[in-house]
């Protein structure tokens, strides 16, 4: 009898050492802490649910402590969760989501005003701006270049890039880079109100002229063709960026659009959102360098907006009366879509209740998709 | 017959397209170095000592060579048929493989049937047995001939003469490509290298991390933005002249095929942001189907949708109605029903 519940002691204690509450750490509670709040932020307050509910979730999966051994984690090659993952180790989730955004996007209040297409080129000085912030805080370039891309707005771009340049910092990347675009409506107004003049807000801009069908399908042919030959290193991106438009726009793959741009871009949002959640394990995300690429990411933010609201004023300075931009858009320069887009929207409607920018701030924001895709073709040449 | 002709055009390209393809991953195969007499060098699985010959996918895919020929008889090509089905004769991308040269074609797949010494020539031949890859005629005879060393780095390239040989063959010296794949220098970049180097990478690569030498050479970043920010601002100027152009165009040709047709604008058009905001009401009453219809003077879209049983089917549940014909009128059309 006693040797039976020792036996019956035994499993039990063999069984409590395989819990999650045997292995739990104060690293893991923090983690599921931040999952929570990813997930009352999404819940409650609708800020990118989308995008908070599949990374807060994954944030939770990751953290729950396990013995390592059993193929469960993200990082132990041959489980689930370490196959989904091997979309954004090794890249391909983000081309897919690029695949999805060109067949959604309306590219035409681009064509229409070409030249909004510089205030698109101009927010990426937020990139550029944290790359350099980064290298003086002692990153390496490459993964300085990774939290560059923070500032582009653009978490597929994010977790394209920092794959390859900087693999260690893909899940604080990631997170940082999802997390400042749901709290793009958060962090942009203030930079928007601080650089612009209450003449300047009022500018009304000249509605957008009609586009005609072969202006959009010349569009993602001709764009593509240009960027890639100028920066080939962004060809995955680019090339299924405007490959999708071209599918929305050509009008005789309706069904291959509607694909693309619903259920397709739906399941790699789910998928991605998840394993970037759960590649954030306390051990490899509660460190001191995690807190610094959240500090340098709210940072690229907030250059990328000054940059933009900036060159639009100084763009105005070349244009005549009546042709003149609202410097409100120049936020939309990252390529936060539409969230930065609606921004310039409200901020707009605070002072002329009748001014609404919305199509007009669509023109930078799909500019600055493009931008971001640019730029992040020229950090990989350089730095891979 | 148009279409017929485009479809002909196009099946022309696919195939074109296609043997190309074909032909494109062994045609990435170069011969990269080759030792005729082994001494005291490489050692084969069965510690012999046989000269050999080293390949490179000068490709960034996998080749696999399982097919292909090797010979040192060009009136011979298909001398040596390296073996299909063996994993190994997949070669990873700027990877090498080693075949012996030692005549004994029974000890693997890696064991062609000739050696070196035979002749001084060597084909690499694609599968179809007729397009010679890539050919080697290596110098013999009595020299001297110089040795050579190089390296290559992000500090430049050097190539240095280390002493030479009287004759070749010689025991242990290789002759091999100065680069790899590479034709680069005299000699369409060959030389009697410094040092064997089967199954590795023939030139001494002492090159820094692209990220290190932009951290060493630009510490805060100024060169990589301006640089960086200048090909985004000329990639989207670019595109902005273009566009600029062809909605030019394009407004140019919509007032032409407007004047055409007798439309003339007018001045007070109703601006797009009203169908807009029509066409988003619209929508929001058809796709969202979340708003009432109980108030009187609001018209509402609802889809009809008849659901589909086979109990209500007219298919299952009726016969086929005859076929009958009928004149309406003599100025009519004749109709069926």
């Amino acid at each position: 009898m006693n040797a039976f519940f020792s036996f019956l002691w035994d499993n039990l204690q063999q069984f409590f050492g395989y819990t999650a509450f045997a292995n739990f750490s104060f690293g893991h509670l923090i983690m599921i802490l931040i999952g929570l709040l990813f997930l009352f932020l999404a819940i409650t307050k609708d800020w990118e649910p989308m995008l908070l509910v599949p990374i807060g979730f994954g944030i939770i999966i990751g953290n729950i402590p396990f013995l390592e051994g059993l193929s469960i984690g993200v990082y132990e090659e041959g489980s689930v969760m370490n196959i989904l993952y091997q979309g954004v180790r090794l890249g391909f989730y983000p081309p897919l989501i690029f695949l999805g955004i060109g067949a959604m996007t309306d590219f035409s209040a681009l064509i229409s005003n070409p030249k909004l297409m510089l205030i698109g080129a101009a927010a990426q000085f937020g990139i550029f701006g944290a790359y350099g912030l980064a290298l003086m805080f002692g990153f390496p370039a490459n993964e300085a270049g990774a939290i560059g891309i923070i500032g582009g707005a653009d978490g597929p771009t994010a977790i394209f890039l920092s794959g390859r340049l900087a693999p260690d910092l893909l899940g604080a990347i990631a997170v940082s880079a999802y997390s400042y675009m749901a709290l793009v409506p958060v962090i942009q107004p203030p930079v928007m109100r601080l650089f612009t003049t209450q003449k300047e807000r009022l500018i009304r801009m000249r509605p957008p002229r009609a586009v005609s069908q072969r202006e959009k399908i010349i569009f993602p042919i001709i764009g593509f063709l240009l960027t890639a030959f100028l920066v080939p290193s962004g060809i995955p991106l680019l090339g299924m960026l405007f490959f999708g438009n071209l599918l929305k726009e050509c009008g005789v793959t309706r069904r291959l659009a509607e694909t693309a741009r619903g259920p397709l871009i739906d399941i790699v949002t789910i998928l991605i959102g998840l394993t970037v959640g759960a590649s954030t394990q306390a051990d490899k995300f509660l460190q001191f360098r995690s807190i610094q690429i959240f500090l340098l990411g709210a940072f690229s933010f907030i250059i990328a907006t000054t940059a933009g609201v900036l060159f639009v004023k100084f763009f105005n300075l070349f244009l005549k009366e009546g042709n003149k931009i609202n410097p409100l858009i120049g936020n939309a320069g990252v390529s936060a879509v539409p969230d930065s887009a609606r921004v310039s929207n409200n901020v707009g409607l605070e002072y002329d209740k009748t001014n609404y920018l919305l199509m007009h701030a669509m023109g930078p924001n799909v500019a600055g998709v493009i931008g971001s895709a640019v730029a992040a073709g020229i950090l990989l040449g350089f730095l891979s | 017959m148009n279409k017929r002709l485009y479809l002909f055009l196009l099946a022309g390209c696919l195939l074109l397209a296609g043997g190309q393809a074909a032909a494109q991953s062994q045609s990435d195969i170069r011969i990269n170095e080759i030792l005729v007499i082994n001494n005291d060098d490489y050692e084969d699985d069965y510690g012999h000592k046989p000269g050999w010959i080293e390949l490179f996918n000068t490709s960034r895919g996998t080749v696999d060579i399982g097919g292909c020929y090797l010979s040192n008889d060009r009136n011979n090509l298909k001398k040596y048929r390296i073996p299909k089905g063996d994993v190994l004769t997949k070669i990873k991308p700027r990877q090498h493989v080693v075949l012996w040269a030692d005549n004994m074609p029974l000890r693997g797949t890696f064991h062609v049937n000739f050696t070196l010494t035979e002749t001084n020539v060597l084909y690499f031949t694609s599968s179809n047995g007729r397009n010679i890859v890539d050919s080697l005629h290596f110098p013999t005879g009595d020299g001297p001939f110089p040795v050579m060393d190089y390296i290559a780095g992000n500090k430049g390239h050097q190539v240095m003469e280390k002493g030479s040989i009287p004759h070749y063959p010689v025991e242990n010296v290789s002759y091999g490509r100065l680069m790899d794949g590479e034709t680069i220098g005299g000699n369409n970049g060959w030389a009697f290298l410094i040092k064997t180097t089967p199954s590795s990478n023939n030139v001494i690569l002492d090159s820094e991390a692209a990220a290190q030498r932009f951290k060493e050479f630009d510490p805060v970043g100024i060169i990589m933005a301006m640089t960086a920010m200048s090909v985004v601002f000329v990639a989207l100027i670019l595109l902005y002249l273009i566009f600029k152009q062809i909605g030019r165009a394009s407004v140019k040709s919509g007032r032409k095929k407007a004047a055409r047709a007798g439309i003339v604008p007018h001045e007070d058009e109703i601006p797009g942001e009203v169908y807009a905001a029509i066409a988003t009401a619209m929508y929001l009453y058809l796709q969202q189907g979340e708003v009432h219809d109980v108030e009187n003077t609001i018209l509402t879209f609802r889809n009809v949708k008849r659901q589909y049983t086979p109990w209500s089917s007219k298919i299952y549940g009726l016969r086929q109605m005859p076929l009958l014909t009928k004149t309406v009128s003599d100025n009519h059309p004749t109709k069926k029903s």
